[in-house]
């Protein structure tokens, strides 16, 4: 079955009625490509057989992340729900390059949007085409979303800034040319351009993690790693308002992850109650099994709708915060609950078979990651009711 | 150098649904490049790189068509030509007539490529017909192409030989797909490739149904499966006995 | 009397071919005639006896064997011509189809006549699919190999026919037998196949020796021969590959794409070893074993050894 199925191209025309050709052509193109070169790594990229930077590199010679950014930076200028539908192809490909990538292009929307002419000049289009990998380093050992809290300090002198602290479950960490680094000022939290290597910047272990075990994560350590001045992203202080406003638009495409994970969780379950025998009958002749497989295609489309709507809320310029939230909050959700059906569905071999129970392994993150469930749960209320007033 | 490729529109065999009588459901069937064809491409875009000129690919079918022509159009082809007609009635002897006209009428070629058979009919059939039809020496099941001046040095894939072969210029080949690894069209070329020029032929003009007998299908079932899917289980050495227990039972091991 | 024409290239697909030829000729009132180009070849004989194409030399090309075809057709008028399907066999076929401007059938097994027409039976989108094709005389068609048992030798009259000398421009410089890969397996009882779910080249030899083990030969799916260079391509089995129906086929760490398993669904019986249990291989399969081949292997050889003494 193809990753990118009939249901993502009406979408697609309902989405986007007379480019929707084109884009599906750029997307199908796309899942053809993850089906044959990325997901047949994916076991092994979980038991730790095959490394993240071969796959990683060839999606970044095929272009995915060039899919979201504006022609005149070398993008494809197409539109962020194409660019989500991508992500969640990967998602069902392999969750932890899907991570990997999702991240690394959240560093560039953060260089877009917030960056000037000479730091986009200087690094955009390295990061989208992939020639310096990006990561962002943002949560702490003792501080996740609130980043007023955060201990890591920028100290200016002369024309630099000197960086001390450390950041914690980096994604990306050790193997990227240019750290997105957020550090207090005596305005604020800050947002600097790190290029490494560099003296003074360290990196832990990789952490040994439930899931997402293709993807590397560890501390990162500043040790008085210097910036110069022009490598601060935007204004001075405004660090926090820029971490909420990248991390706004990634949720979208973590809520994409999550369902890409369910898609191919559900594939493998209604494949196996398809082909799986109990008292003279398949299993999917059973009630019982049909309301699971109900259950699983449900939420997912679902979760596929909402993150589209976020997606082009996005895309027509309006106020998306709390519709990316909703859909991160319900996919990722979902997402566990889709593969902890796909584990029941297929019984003792879903609980003993590493390729089935690492899907829900791998969704398991995502209700942490890039803020908790209940984080979004208070902005998501915040804002409706700011809305209802 | 003039490089005419010939693809094929196919159903996606991995995608086809039969109907409750078995009977595959052709009607708006999924389509896509025949994957055989994509070596037949790749071989003409590196004859491309070595010899400059231009690769055009040819494909008969449904608007769909238009498709396969684009994914080649990405891959590097310079331009297509897509000959209109109802894939459904049309036999070999059909199809490689109206490549031929449309190659007569945008030629002359250096040389025509197709691959060695298309992934859901798999008759292997045009490509010599086309080369009949067109007068060019024709080499079948191509490993592997090299080209120097007025001649072309070939090997040709059988059963059970490899023949180093001799054709001159212009010939008409086909390719096996062990001759190259398709290269993947980047999501750039994609989109460009939308401004690459298709042309547009009605089959039944260029080419109009002559007098001859045309094989058609009667009827189409799927294959019954008469495997009897026994899952082993147990230990590596329960399953391993039990496997050569049962084998040895069907006399099929000694 | 109308004639149902044999040829190919090879003797002993010739000897198969003929046997179609028989049902077909039966079914249109016609006699079978087995043709020979250049020099005449012992072998099957059918009631109609021999036809002796005089003129082109006996190393011949599939464009020469098309165009000496062509020409005595011309004049001689037979029904069909049916050959082999073969890569030379089709090729001679559809260049004939061409010539005489008739229809063609691509790789038919079952064949049957009724008068003015001829159908048989063949395998579409990679075997998924058996369609019934059919065409009105005259007309050609390829003889799916190995479907026909192979007609005895006999005697009768040879019917000679000038057709005059014939050129290719493609020249043959030079010929090379394939590795005995090919040959064996499609003579081989038994086959062990090899696919993706081998690590690496150097774990081969342990499915050659089982393959030995069991009398057998080895095989692989196609990403071992044509993207990983392991095996020389004719070890590939599958749709562009070798087409093989031993008695026994076991296939390990091969997931079992349509196009592979085309090249073996008439084994007699298929047993599939995979870590996979939603491989598509298990649907092809009449005994599988959900697990790693790593530990199957052995303990298959173990279990061979033990039942050896």
């Amino acid at each position: 079955m193809a990753i990118y199925t009939s249901e993502h191209r009406r979408l697609m025309e309902m989405l986007h009625p007379g480019r929707h050709q084109e884009y599906s052509e750029v997307l199908s193109s796309l899942g053809a490509f993850m089906e044959k070169e990325i997901l047949p790594l994916s076991p092994k990229l979980d038991a730790g057989g095959a490394s993240i930077a071969g796959p990683r590199r060839a999606l970044f010679e095929q272009g995915m992340t060039l899919i979201p950014f504006p022609a005149e930076h070398g993008g494809l200028g197409l539109p962020f729900s194409v660019y989500a539908t991508a992500v969640e192809l990967l998602g069902s490909a392999d969750a932890s390059v899907a991570l990997s990538v999702e991240i690394h292009n959240a560093v560039a929307e953060g260089l877009l949007r917030f960056g000037n002419a000479s730091q986009r000049e200087k690094y955009l289009r390295g990061v989208i085409t992939g020639k310096t990998l990006a990561s962002f380093a943002l949560t702490e050992p003792a501080s996740g979303s609130d980043s007023g809290s955060m201990a890591t300090t920028a100290e200016r002198k002369g024309g630099e800034f000197t960086i001390n602290g450390s950041k914690m479950f980096i994604t990306n960490a050790g193997e990227a040319g240019l750290y997105l680094v957020f550090a207090k000022t005596k305005k604020g939290p800050s947002c600097f351009l790190l290029e490494a290597p560099s003296p003074g910047l360290k990196f832990g272990g990789d952490l040994k993690k439930l899931g997402m075990r293709g993807s590397r994560t560890s501390e990162v350590v500043f040790e008085g790693c210097r910036v110069p001045e022009e490598n601060l992203l935007g204004e001075e202080g405004q660090g926090g308002e820029y971490a909420k406003e990248i991390l706004h638009g990634a949720r979208i495409v973590v809520a994409a992850l999550n369902v890409g994970i369910s898609q191919i969780a559900y594939n493998k379950s209604v494949a196996y109650a398809r082909s799986r025998k109990a008292f003279g009958k398949t299993i999917s002749d059973f009630q019982l099994i049909r309301e699971k497989i109900a259950d699983m295609k449900t939420g997912i489309s679902a979760g596929r709708l909402l993150y589209l709507y976020a997606a082009r809320v996005k895309e027509l310029g309006g106020d998306y915060a709390s519709e990316a939230s909703q859909a991160k909050v319900f996919a990722t959700e979902m997402s566990l609950k889709a593969c902890d059906e796909a584990i029941q569905i297929h019984g003792g071999y879903g609980y003993t078979t590493d390729d089935l129970h690492r899907h829900w392994r791998d969704a398991r993150l995502l209700t942490i990651g890039e803020g908790t469930s209940e984080v979004l749960r208070m902005l998501i209320s915040r804002k409706e009711l700011a809305r209802a007033q | 150098m003039k490089i005419a490729v010939c693809v094929k529109h196919a159903v996606d065999e991995t995608e086809l649904k039969l109907d409750a009588n078995g009977s595959p459901v052709l009607a708006g069937a999924p389509g896509k490049m025949s994957s055989f064809d994509k070596n037949a491409v790749e071989e003409g875009l590196r004859l491309k790189a070595k010899h400059q000129g231009e690769v055009v690919v040819f494909v008969v079918g449904t608007a769909d068509s238009k498709k396969s022509l684009k994914e080649a159009l990405a891959m590097g082809a310079d331009r297509g030509v897509l000959v209109t007609s109802d894939p459904l009635s049309l036999d070999s002897f059909r199809v490689a007539s109206m490549l031929a006209a449309a190659i007569r009428m945008s030629g002359p070629y250096d040389v025509v490529i197709c691959s060695e058979g298309s992934s859901d009919t798999y008759t292997g059939q045009v490509p010599p017909m086309l080369a009949e039809f067109l007068g060019l020496p024709y080499v079948g099941y191509a490993k592997k192409i090299g080209v120097e001046g007025g001649a072309a040095k070939l090997e040709r894939s059988l059963e059970d030989s490899v023949e180093s072969v001799e054709a001159p210029v212009p010939f008409a080949v086909s390719v096996v797909s062990e001759i190259n690894e398709p290269r993947y069209p980047t999501l750039i070329q994609i989109m460009q490739a939308g401004k690459k020029p298709i042309e547009e032929l009605v089959g039944d003009q260029v080419a109009p149904l002559g007098d001859y007998s045309q094989v058609g299908v009667k009827s189409m079932s799927s294959q019954p499966s008469v495997r009897k899917h026994v899952m082993i289980g147990g230990t590596p050495d329960e399953a391993a006995a039990k496997l050569v227990e049962a084998l040895v039972k069907e006399g099929v091991l000694k | 009397m109308k004639s149902v024409w044999v040829y190919s290239e090879s003797e002993s697909v010739s000897n198969e071919v003929a046997s179609a030829a028989v049902g077909v000729a039966e079914g249109a009132g016609a006699m079978v005639q087995v043709v020979d180009i250049g020099a005449s070849r012992p072998g099957a004989f059918s009631p109609g006896g021999k036809l002796l194409l005089k003129g082109p030399h006996p190393d011949i090309t599939p464009a020469l064997a098309a165009e000496a075809l062509a020409r005595a057709a011309r004049e001689l008028q037979p029904l069909v011509l049916l050959t082999g399907a073969t890569r030379t066999g089709r090729e001679i076929a559809a260049r004939f189809a061409a010539k005489m401007r008739v229809g063609c059938m691509a790789e038919v097994a079952n064949l049957s006549a009724d008068g003015a027409s001829f159908s048989g039976d063949r395998n579409v989108f990679a075997g998924k699919v058996v369609a019934r094709v059919s065409c009105q005389f005259p007309a050609a068609a390829t003889v799916k190999v190995g479907s026909y048992p192979k007609m005895a030798a006999g005697e009768g009259v040879v019917q000679e026919k000038e057709v005059g000398e014939v050129s290719d421009p493609v020249r043959v410089v030079g010929r090379e037998k394939k590795a005995a890969g090919a040959v064996d397996l499609k003579s081989a009882k038994v086959i062990v196949s090899a696919g993706r779910g081998v690590k690496k080249k150097e774990d081969l030899p342990m499915l050659e020796e089982l393959a030995s083990e069991m009398h057998g030969a080895l095989g692989c799916s196609r990403p071992l021969s044509a993207d990983l260079g392991w095996l020389p391509e004719e070890h590939h089995i599958g749709l562009t590959g070798v087409t093989v129906k031993p008695d026994l086929y076991l296939a390990v760490g091969i997931s079992g794409q349509l196009q592979h398993v085309a090249g073996m669904k008439d084994s007699k019986v298929v047993a599939s070893i995979n870590t996979d249990k939603d491989a598509p291989i298990f649907q092809a399969s009449d005994y599988g074993i959900v697990g790693d081949l790593y530990q199957l292997v052995p303990a298959l050889r173990k279990a061979l050894a033990s039942r050896a003494r």
